[in-house]
């Protein structure tokens, strides 16, 4: 036992109504997971479809024994934009920060800073603990080691680390699904619904590289990092992120927990989880301080 | 074809400018004024920090000859190599003399002449751009180079570049003859 | 938020173009110490610290304002390196400090009180809810906007807020919100937020193949050029990609922004500084575009109409598609 926690990312994609109170049952019923963030973070279009969804996936993962996060946009821009992070920033429950636009409402009560939020040393991550943040994931480019630099400067609290699925890499005021298809984002008839993984982006010379979703852009890749939990307790990492895909979420988090609990070693864990359908191949560079899109765990 | 009758009248220009190198080796004199300038002006080759030991290999495709330069301030190189000896060079920056020498007064912007393919480059982009910025802060005269001071020195900036100014603009009306009426 | 002169701020890379800018008419001048802690950490550019005590006496002599940028996001365990940044540029005479990073922010509020703090575009503050945190915390008195807004929401934004805005109006177009790609960092390992660097310039090759010159970033195709075609430099997100089967500039096209057009609207906007883009370009360059933008806004100032700007900004095009970005909300 490693005591290392296992987090559910929010999803990034438009999935539908239906799609995600699936997931999310499957979830609350089969996934090890403690903690499970929920919410649109990626575009505030989105968020009319899936709002009337939230409500009873919140109870149903509440009731399975789940800790909920709710997660706020990335970007938030516009009126309704900024009063729903506001909103949300009310709840009783923890508040996923992704922008600094929720520090003002949200300041003195407890907050997870995501990987949208710049946190790049421990003087940045110490200001705002002091604000209120109980869990910091970092950005993704941060290597395993400067992630333990600040955790080790900044005991007050638990540093999560974004180990499965497709890296966000950038957001944008522009949306790429609506460009593709010759739209505009401000009538752009949600054609990144029909790609619940992002939509695969690659060179003139056929390699894969990146995916967009909307106005997100992601690796085309997929991050999988499998430490050994001694590697992650070492350098003071309390929790890992698992970023939902549609791929099985359930076996991604039975094998990270099994992983995290000695049962599996690092080199099974990894041949578990490519044996998944998964949008792309297993990178892990950025916790080895190299490219993102390097392999440096042999499979 | 413009080239035709320019080409033989730019040639005349540059020997005209040039009387004083006439019979002298160009490599050791260039080593020397490189040397004397990075003695008057130290400051200038931190700039380039870890690319002074770099090989540049400079060929103005318009003379027979290239220069092979290692501009690591008072123990620099300058060489004047056949083309065909690019291989053991970091960098390899070819373009036209004339525009070549206007990057170095900073009359023209060398980004733009790169992206245009006037002035190509290939080997080490880092190294050529530690050298553009470097020559951007310089502000060299043609007299830096010649180690001239003085009202030699100042004969020299108003002879050289005042010639550049006249075959630029030879070179550029050539250019918009050659341009469609739009 | 004034009804004053808007101010015109310049970028230098090197102290010739620090007092070229400054000689063709900039108010304000930009630039950063040679090394991470600022955003255009290229090979051979940027100031020593001697060297900005000379520019800053040489841009005050000519009532000019100096601002020194340390906008990078400090590495952990070396966070001193970029607080003695910001306190070299205190003791050089700066007139603003841009930072980004919190951690930054907090020190130069904390210890250089009167050096004014400004909010760099790297930590794309966009709503009145994120100014406002960093103004009340660390009291910063200017915000860059990030390059996402279009005019109207700059007027409304400013109508919200009680800083000072600076808006971009020339130069290299960042297409993703700055601060927060990590695009390059993916490809390469070297990143803007990591270590001031976007597409690092060791990492791009140029190869010549069958009838095409191919530019790379670390081995990624980033585009292909005909041959006499003119390239550009392979900055990720301006390369051509291919997705559901359509080969496109998927992100922006090779352009670069102008938006001298719109300078009278963001005068109306309320926007207090325009600024331009490019520390990593020559002097010559940046002599004539803040030559041309003195002039426009000169003559903004003096009631001119589009036409005369337009006649102003006519030069300087580079050759290069231009696009006005999101001022327009086309753009999107």
């Amino acid at each position: 036992m490693s005591g290392i926690a296992l987090t559910l990312g929010p999803v990034f994609f438009h999935w539908s109504p239906d799609r995600l109170s699936d997931f999310y049952r499957r979830i609350a019923d089969e996934a090890p997971i403690d903690r499970v963030h929920v919410g649109e973070v990626v575009c505030g279009k989105r968020m009319p479809f899936s709002d009337p969804a939230w409500p009873e996936i919140i109870e149903r993962l509440e009731r399975a024994g789940k800790q909920v996060v709710l997660s706020t946009l990335a970007a938030p821009a516009t009126v309704r934009e900024r009063r729903s992070v506001e909103d949300l920033c009310t709840d009783e429950r923890l508040v996923e920060v992704n922008d600094v636009t929720a520090l003002p409402s949200r300041s003195g009560k407890p907050f997870v800073t995501g990987p949208f939020l710049n946190v790049y040393n421990e003087a940045s991550a110490q200001y705002l603990i002091e604000l209120g943040a109980q869990t910091i994931c970092p950005p993704v480019e941060l290597s395993l080691a400067a992630v333990g630099g600040m955790a080790g400067a900044c005991p007050g609290a638990e540093f999560e680390v974004f180990v499965f699925g497709r890296l966000p890499l950038a957001l944008s005021g522009r949306c790429y699904h609506a460009r593709i298809h010759g739209l505009h984002k401000d009538s752009c008839q949600f054609t990144c619904e029909k790609d619940p993984d992002g939509l695969a982006v690659e060179t003139l010379d056929d390699q894969p590289f990146l995916a967009v979703n909307g106005v997100q852009t992601l690796s085309n890749q997929m991050q999988a990092f499998c430490p050994a939990p001694t590697d992650l307790t070492s350098k003071g990492v309390g929790r890992i992120r698992l970023s939902p895909h549609t791929c099985d979420m359930v076996e991604v988090a039975k094998t990270y927990k099994s992983l995290l609990d000695g049962i599996e070693d690092p080199k099974g864990a990894r041949f578990v989880l490519s044996c998944l359908d998964l949008p792309g191949s297993l990178v892990d560079g950025y916790f080895h301080g190299k490219p993102g899109r390097r392999t440096l765990t042999e499979k | 074809m413009v080239t035709e009758n320019t080409e033989p009248r730019l040639a005349a220009v540059v020997r005209h400018l040039f009387p004083a190198f006439a019979g002298l080796p160009l490599g050791p004199l260039l080593t020397l004024s490189l040397r004397s300038l990075a003695g008057r002006q130290p400051r200038l080759f931190d700039r380039l920090g870890e690319h002074r030991t770099a090989c540049y290999f400079i060929d103005p495709i318009d003379l027979a000859f290239a220069f092979a330069v290692v501009p690591d301030g008072e123990r620099s190189i300058v060489r004047v190599v056949r083309k065909n000896e690019a291989a053991a060079s970091s960098v390899l920056i070819r373009g036209p003399i004339l525009t070549l020498l206007s990057v170095l007064d900073g009359t023209l912007d060398g980004d733009a002449l790169f992206f245009s393919r006037i002035i190509s480059i290939s080997g080490r982009t880092e190294a050529v751009l530690a050298l553009r910025n470097t020559i951007e802060d310089a502000e060299l005269r043609p007299a830096d180079l010649l180690g001239l001071r003085g009202a030699l020195a100042r004969l020299a900036d108003t002879g050289i570049l005042g010639a550049l100014s006249v075959m630029r603009q030879m070179a550029d009306r050539n250019s918009r003859r050659k341009a469609p009426e739009a | 938020m004034t009804s004053g002169r808007m101010e015109l701020v310049c970028p230098a890379g090197t102290p010739a173009t620090l007092r070229a800018a400054v000689q063709a008419g900039a108010d304000a001048v930009y630039c950063g110490f040679r090394d991470e802690t600022n955003a255009r950490n290229f090979p051979g550019l940027n100031f020593s610290a001697a060297e900005l005590a000379e520019g800053v006496r040489y841009a005050h002599d000519h009532g000019s304002k100096v601002m020194v940028a340390i906008n990078t996001f400090a590495r952990v365990n070396d966070v001193d390196l970029w607080k003695k940044a910001a306190d070299t540029a205190a003791e050089c005479g700066a007139n603003a400090i841009i930072a980004a990073d919190i951690a930054v922010l907090d020190h130069v509020a904390k210890n250089h009180g009167p050096t004014r703090l400004h909010l760099s575009v790297q930590a794309a503050a966009a709503t009145p809810e994120a100014i406002g945190f960093y103004a009340s915390r660390f009291g910063v008195r200017r915000v860059v906007l990030p390059r996402v807004l279009s005019v109207q929401e700059i007027t409304a934004l400013n109508r919200l807020i009680d800083v000072e805005t600076e808006a971009f109006v020339f130069g290299g177009l960042c297409v993703m919100i700055e601060g927060r790609c990590y695009l390059s960092s993916y490809a390469t390992g070297k990143s803007p937020n990591l270590n001031g660097v976007c597409s690092p310039p060791e990492m791009v090759t140029y190869d010549d193949e069958a009838n095409s010159t191919v530019a790379r970033l670390s081995g990624f195709t980033i585009d292909r050029y005909e041959p006499g075609e003119p390239v550009g430099y392979p900055t990720l997100c301006k390369g051509r990609f291919t997705a559901s089967g359509k080969t496109s500039y998927l992100f922006e096209d090779p352009v670069s922004l102008n938006a001298g057009g719109m300078i009278a609207g963001l005068k109306a906007a309320g926007v207090t500084a325009l600024k331009i883009e490019g520390r990593q370009r020559g002097r010559g360059y940046v002599t004539e575009v803040v030559r041309a933008f003195r002039k426009a806004v000169d003559a903004v100032e003096q009631g001119g109409d589009a036409i005369e700007i337009d006649r102003i900004l006519a030069g300087q095009s580079e050759g290069a598609r231009q696009t006005a970005g999101a001022y327009n909300k086309k753009w999107r």
